[in-house]
């Protein structure tokens, strides 16, 4: 162990401009968003986002390697808003450069879906999860989208601006995972032959949990 | 559960359930795994069991009743929370700080740095059995917390920062008190190293357990040292310093193979660094104030208010009604002990804010955790969890 | 040889024995053996689970209240110590641990969020741990001191002083 010494990758390098970044998604319908006066948040179309993406991530110049967040949006109430209900923000970072970029899509209510982009950074497998979960904004082609920080048993998405913020919902029974597990296995090459005779795990009733 | 493996062999899988309530998961983790023996076929991961709704609450109060919910982000260190929230939003506002706060902050960062690795190291070493370098770092950590009481009143969930500086300046011995347990930290890394780093069981059980190479570690969005520890120079107080980090002298500690002994290791150096930063910070510590003049985000003094009809509006404004940062969407990072640790923030010009999500360093850690660990034994699952440092409320918020 | 019968002394016969005895009720031994052995087990989720441990350190060091020996089965352990918030997905898994623990148990709630739900008056949080399990002794705080802990635990010992077995046996419904 010794600090810094070995280093095998190399200083970080100056980056791309902000007018580069959005000369480069431009053709794929990019537009800078307003909003985001302090750094660079471009909106992209959601027929163009797993484009764009792979374009920042692959890209010589951009080399987008970290995607840091999958944060949903909901502009319910937002005075003056006259966009789509939803929106979700990547906030994207280099390992390589020292740039960054925002990159948001903008959806409606009524179709509140968005390309999942498990394939293009494994960190977005489970944060899509999480913005399904407390915005209800589906993740199309994403294998798992179950809810993550919210139990089985609820319904709703809690950070909606019009789920309100006490209503409580209880749980009976805590959510055995078998599928998720044998789903895993399988996409691991096993072979399920038989299933469990008793679920494992921790599914016990319990009376008195709703008082 | 009889499975046919991707051999062709027919073997019965046991499912284990490893937590939400078990010494190793470190409160609220759950782990379901299927186990071949006492190898890990495959196992999936649960969270959500410390979900308290941080995003949620947030939006019902104003900006400086984020501060006390920042504190239970990650409560081994809670004081970076509050400077990462702090920083963002004076983003927003473009205030710069006076030199004073920003001093004191970096000292803050790294003291708490310093403890949040004491505390990761030391509870790591105890799901590997050695329980004696828990009792090392631990009494040091107190000591720490005495300065805290001193400082601020809490142990744990300070609140030390105010939007635009500090919650109030430093207590007279401050700095002694400061340079003296920096020293009594360094004795104690010391010592455990000795007991450690030669270690043959140490080793045993550490070394090429739960690795995690740079090109995974990127794609699973890791960073701080668990992305370190895996070669990656990557730290924000040098890519994209803040605070003047530049001018300080220390350097990042790197890993080798991304391991569970090189990311205890990078741990453990890096208190070390942080060690020589407090020091410089402090030498370089001058009275002064320490809140902005800023009459958006400062209260005016008491004798202004008595005296001055326009402060003793503005003190009732901020008070009452609280700031109000410009209407727009920032993201701003620092790096916490953990990663980076961001806050996205939305405001809509109003005194409450629209949306805050908080980008967790050990969100993406904790997602990577259960693919990597297929094909490792059940005793390394305690060891490598420890050495990714999830904090469940920063996870799960 | 003629019988003699012992002369009758004035008082019982167990005064020949001198200090050799304490005459005590059965309550009192049993519940001063279980006062000064509590083995806690932690259920520590959150921020609360930290002053918890800090409560074992050494600078607090619970240990000399007797209530060092901490186990991570609910079957090894007699007081469950709640430190933390409870949400809704994590009810069912105490309850569960409180139903795993013998008779007697007793329920030690640490700090804000195990007592009321703390500040997190939200769609998750469970407002109060005694909406799913009795609790024994309440803690304030958030976090309370590692005093408080220690205080809690000196009230909980007093509180197990005054146990009758009788009531206990009615109350948690075993012998
Ligand atoms: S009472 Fe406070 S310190 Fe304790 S778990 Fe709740 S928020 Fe954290």
């Amino acid at each position: 162990m010794s600090a810094a010494a070995d280093t095998a990758c190399p200083a970080i390098q100056a980056g791309l401009t902000a007018e580069a970044i959005l000369a480069l998604l431009a053709p794929l319908g990019g537009a800078k968003d307003p909003a985001d006066r302090w750094g660079l948040t471009v909106i992209v179309p959601r027929e163009q986002l797993r484009a764009a993406m792979q374009l920042l991530r692959d890209g010589e110049t951009t080399r987008f390697d970290l995607c840091l967040d999958v944060a949903g949006i909901d502009y319910l109430g937002y005075p003056d808003w006259r966009g789509p209900r939803f929106a979700v923000s990547y906030p994207l970072k280099s390992t390589v450069f020292r740039h960054r970029v925002t990159i948001k899509v903008q959806v409606d209510e009524d179709d509140a879906s968005v390309p999942s982009l498990h394939d293009v950074w494994s960190s977005c497998d489970w944060a899509e999860r999480e913005t399904w979960d407390q915005y209800g904004i589906v993740f199309a082609g994403h294998p798992n989208l179950k809810r993550l920080l919210n139990h089985h048993e609820f319904v709703g998405h809690p950070l909606r601006k019009d789920y309100p913020c006490q209503k409580r919902q209880k749980l009976s029974v805590n959510d055995p995972m078998v599928d998720q597990l044998q789903a895993k296995l399988r996409a691991l090459g096993y072979e399920i032959l038989e299933q469990p005779a008793v679920t494992p795990g921790m599914p016990l009733t319990q009376k008195e949990i709703a008082k | 559960m009889r499975v046919k493996t991707p051999q062709g062999e027919i073997v019965d899988l046991m499912t284990i359930n490893l937590g939400p309530s078990h010494p190793a998961t470190h409160g609220t983790l759950r782990l379901f795994a299927a186990l071949d023996g006492e190898t890990i076929a495959a196992a999936v991961g649960e969270m959500g069991y410390l979900h308290r709704g941080f995003e949620k609450m947030v939006e019902q109060g104003t900006y400086q009743q984020v501060l006390p919910f920042t504190d239970r982000l990650n409560y081994c260190s809670a004081m970076m929370n509050n400077i990462a929230f702090c920083k963002a939003v004076e983003r927003m506002f473009g205030v710069e700080l006076p030199e004073r706060a920003v001093t004191l902050r970096v000292i803050l960062l790294e003291l708490s740095r310093m403890i949040d690795h004491l505390v990761c190291n030391g509870a790591n070493l105890v799901d590997l059995g050695a329980l004696t370098n828990f009792w090392y770092f631990f009494n040091p950590r107190e000591r720490v917390y005495q300065i805290w009481e001193r400082l601020c009143g809490a142990r744990l969930t300070n609140t030390v920062t105010r939007i635009g500086g500090m919650y109030r300046d430093t207590y007279p011995g401050f700095e002694q008190d400061v340079l003296a347990v920096v020293k009594v930290i360094e004795d104690a890394v010391t010592e455990v190293l000795g007991l450690i780093e030669r270690n043959r069981i140490f080793i045993d059980r550490t070394r090429d357990i739960g690795t995690v190479g740079a090109a995974e570690a990127i794609s699973a969005g890791w960073t701080g040292p668990c992305l370190r520890a895996a070669g990656v120079d990557r730290d924000l107080r040098k890519d994209e310093p803040y605070y003047g980090y530049e001018t300080y002298e220390f350097e990042t500690v790197l890993g080798t193979t991304g391991d569970t002994f090189d990311r205890i290791m990078v741990r453990m150096y890096e208190i070390r660094e942080s060690a020589k930063i407090v020091r410089q910070a402090v030498a370089r510590l001058k009275p002064g104030p320490v809140n902005t003049a800023d009459a958006r985000l400062s209260l005016p003094s008491r004798n202004q208010v008595y005296h001055d009809m326009e402060a003793l509006i503005n003190s009732f404004k901020l008070i009452y009604e609280g700031v109000r940062p410009p209407a727009g969407e920032c993201y701003d990072a620092i790096e916490a002990a953990n990663g980076e640790l961001g806050f996205l923030i939305v405001s809509d010009g109003g005194t409450n804010p629209y949306r805050i999500k908080v980008r967790a360093p050990c969100f993406t850690q904790w997602s990577h955790y259960p693919g990597m660990l297929t094909g490792s034994m059940v005793a390394d699952v305690a060891s490598s969890l420890g050495s990714i440092n999830i904090i469940a409320g920063e996870l799960d918020r | 040889m003629v019988y003699k019968p012992v002369p009758a002394t004035a008082a019982a016969p167990e005064v020949n024995l001198g200090d050799a005895f304490v005459t005590t009720t059965v309550d009192a031994v049993v519940n001063w053996g279980r006062r000064n052995s509590l083995w806690p087990f932690p259920f520590g989720t959150a921020c609360c689970a930290i002053e918890f441990m800090g409560m074992v350190s050494s600078m607090f060091d619970v240990s000399r209240f007797g209530a060092e020996l901490v186990r991570f089965s609910p079957r090894q352990a007699d007081l469950l110590i709640v430190a933390g918030t409870v949400t809704y997905k994590q009810a069912p898994v105490l309850r569960r641990i409180y139903d795993q623990m013998l008779e007697p148990k007793w329920v030690i709630s640490a700090g804000a969020c195990a007592t009321s739900g703390g500040f997190y008056d939200c769609y998750c949080t469970v407002p109060g741990i005694d909406e799913i399990i009795p609790v024994d002794i309440y803690i304030a705080g958030c976090p309370p001191r590692p005093e408080a802990f220690l205080e809690a635990i000196v009230q909980l010992q007093k509180k197990i002083d005054r146990e009758n077995r009788n009531e206990r046996a009615i109350i948690g419904g075993a012998a």
